[in-house]
């Protein structure tokens, strides 16, 4: 604080008549010769991520292809057919493109285990990877995990879009309502780009 | 003597910092510049003065920060005839913003500890560039040290702020950085390094621009904050982040193309690599077809606001006009496209309007600066920058609510129940 007061005191001084002075440097100037901005050309690419092909979660033993899914008629997200199988929402960002992607799997089939029947053992720092078709794998750190009833699915949270590179899984969890053949809650786990 | 002058002058930009907080306190909550209003007025925003809507303001202004400072250093570095003008018209303009804002969100002691700490660190930056341009490797080293201390002056204010949120040893990194990014690319100009010394002061606002929403929230009681991890808000917060680049961005490129300075070629890569961030954006927005399309019409833009500039430093007025009749076909295709995008909730006009006049700024602000009318082309900046954050919240508004139409609805049903047993015990 006493710099400031005397640094104040300082500035009486320029008010007393004491102007800045020119420096000596010379500016990088090339005002004789071509000007590099006559030759500039704006960029009209940008780096773009390829579509997601496997998922890979080591600590749950998943290993599986991916396929690509759509919407239902009735608006709600198409899942895969196999229980076997991960799914990703193709109408939202790729995994490792910059916004929420979001991939779904099985808890179960009618008569065993889906491809994310351990989905809720998963824990922060959980590692996901995805390959991509080109070769590349976005890596992934689960964050964290929650369970919430499909009556009050946050859609904004798992599918509105940011510009975090980010990653949400789903799967169901909790009781099984038998009357309608489908479990009462979604299992999500949030994750992070790594 | 010269180094005293300039001394000197550094110092008035502090005091007019001083003089001005508390105007622009008074003001700042109730009257938003023209530009914002005439953006703001076209969509229908959250009160600007909820505890989110300081922290994203904020941010911007760090952000802000970030760009004027390293632009003083170089301008003080070359010996512009503008340099007092630039730290006038915006540095100081700019720490007195962040001090009302400070005041706002943490109220009225803090932002009183805030500004001597701020001003001085930003004088120091002023010292260290004097001290390059000089080659004076003493009075650099005497800067450095005195950074160093700021640096722990300003990482223990912030950390004591945030009542045990912000560990201090996280303050003084981010601190660290902040300073290490200004000194870094002020090392890498005075080098002529200037693809460097442009990469570092791009990393360096998008760290500060960070570092504004980071701090809020550390600053911030939790239940202020947590909005600010909602998708909306981080859009917000982003999209702000890529469009207020851009304008920075223009306008370095236009500086350098009106003096035909050879760090042209380096502000010309960091200009296409926020293009292409902004397109990345639109493509996880609405997918790449619409990706290309928008970046091919701001491609478009970009070149004829260059274009324009290199035309006014070579005195070609048929030039100007060309690039002018570029930028009207622009706004209107543009318009059209975000309308499209939008599903309509920006009209083609509203949204015309709005680039027109960031355009009609840009242009204004190559005149002036072409025409050695500094405090009015740091002035116009200025504004260009608080118009861009505004159409960037309206335009964030309006993408989020266009891409929630599209998305499902509801859970996933993505069982069959025959491991009940074993799921409902989970």
């Amino acid at each position: 604080m006493h710099r400031f007061a005397a640094l104040l005191v300082v500035a009486l001084a320029l008010v007393a008549g004491c102007g800045p002075e020119k420096n000596t440097p010379a500016p990088p100037s090339s005002a004789a010769g071509a000007n590099p901005a006559d030759s500039f050309e704006s960029s009209t690419t940008y780096e773009t991520v390829a579509r997601p092909v496997r998922i890979r979660i080591p600590a749950l033993e998943v290993d599986s292809k991916i396929i690509d899914l759509g919407l239902r008629k009735d608006g709600s997200v198409e899942v895969p057919p196999s229980v076997a199988e991960a799914g990703w929402w193709d109408g939202g960002p790729r995994p490792g493109q910059d916004g929420p992607a979001v991939i779904l799997g099985h808890v179960d089939s009618s008569d065993g285990p889906g491809i994310f029947i351990n989905l809720h053992k998963v824990r922060a720092g959980t590692v996901v990877e995805v390959d991509r078709a080109d070769g590349s794998t976005a890596t992934f750190k689960v964050t964290k995990v929650s369970r919430v009833a499909k009556t009050r699915f946050p859609t904004d949270l798992v599918y509105a879009p940011s510009l975090d590179p980010t990653l949400r899984l789903v799967t169901c969890g909790g009781s099984f309502d038998q009357a309608r053949g489908s479990y009462r809650d979604n299992v999500i786990a949030y994750a992070a780009a790594a | 003597m010269r180094r005293l002058g300039y001394r000197i002058a550094a110092v008035a930009v502090v005091t007019v910092t001083a003089a001005g907080v508390a105007a622009v306190r008074a003001t700042a909550s109730t009257e938003p510049a023209a530009v914002g209003r005439m953006v703001a007025g076209t969509a229908s925003l959250a009160p600007a003065s909820s505890p989110a809507d300081l922290a994203v303001q904020f941010e911007a202004l760090l952000g802000q920060h970030s760009v004027l400072a390293a632009n003083m250093m170089r301008s003080r570095f070359r010996g512009d005839d503008d340099f007092v003008q630039a730290a006038n018209a915006s540095l100081g303009k700019n720490t007195n913003d962040m001090t009302a804002l400070v005041g706002q969100l943490f109220g009225d002691a803090t932002a009183q500890k805030f500004r001597p700490l701020w001003s001085e660190h930003v004088v120091t930056l002023f010292a260290y560039a004097g001290a390059l341009a000089d080659h004076d490797d003493a009075a650099r080293s005497e800067a450095l040290e005195e950074l160093t201390e700021y640096e722990g002056e300003l990482a223990a204010f912030f950390s004591g702020a945030s009542q045990g949120r912000l560990p201090l040893a996280t303050a003084r990194s981010l601190v660290v950085m902040h300073i290490e990014h200004l000194t870094g690319q002020a090392d890498a100009y005075a080098a002529g390094n200037y693809a460097k010394a442009d990469a570092l002061s791009r990393a360096g606002f998008q760290h500060t621009y960070d570092l504004g929403l980071g701090l809020a929230k550390a600053l911030l009681p939790p239940s202020d904050t947590k909005v600010l991890d909602e998708p909306v808000w981080r859009l917000r917060s982003q999209l702000g982040k890529l469009l207020a680049e851009h304008a920075v961005l223009i306008e370095d490129a236009t500086r350098a193309a009106v003096t035909r300075t050879p760090d042209f070629t380096a502000s010309g890569q960091s200009l296409n690599a926020n293009t292409s961030d902004i397109a990345a954006a639109i493509d996880t927005l609405f997918g790449a077809p619409a990706a290309r399309q928008f970046q091919t019409l701001w491609a478009a833009h970009v070149e004829a606001l260059v274009s324009y500039a290199a035309a006014t430093a070579s005195e070609d007025s048929a030039r100007q006009q060309a690039a002018r009749d570029k930028l009207n076909g622009f706004e209107q295709t543009m318009g059209k496209f975000l309308s499209g995008a939008t599903n309509g909730r920006a009209t083609p006009a509203v949204m015309a309007a709005a680039l027109s006049e960031h355009d009609r700024m840009l242009l204004e602000h190559a005149d002036a600066y072409a025409g050695k009318q500094y405090a009015k082309a740091h002035d116009i900046a200025y504004q260009t920058y608080d118009h861009m954050f505004h159409l960037a919240r309206t335009l964030a508004d309006a993408f989020g609510r266009a891409v929630a139409e599209r998305l499902p609805k509801g859970g996933a049903q993505t069982g069959f129940g025959g491991m009940a047993g074993i799921v409902e015990q989970n």
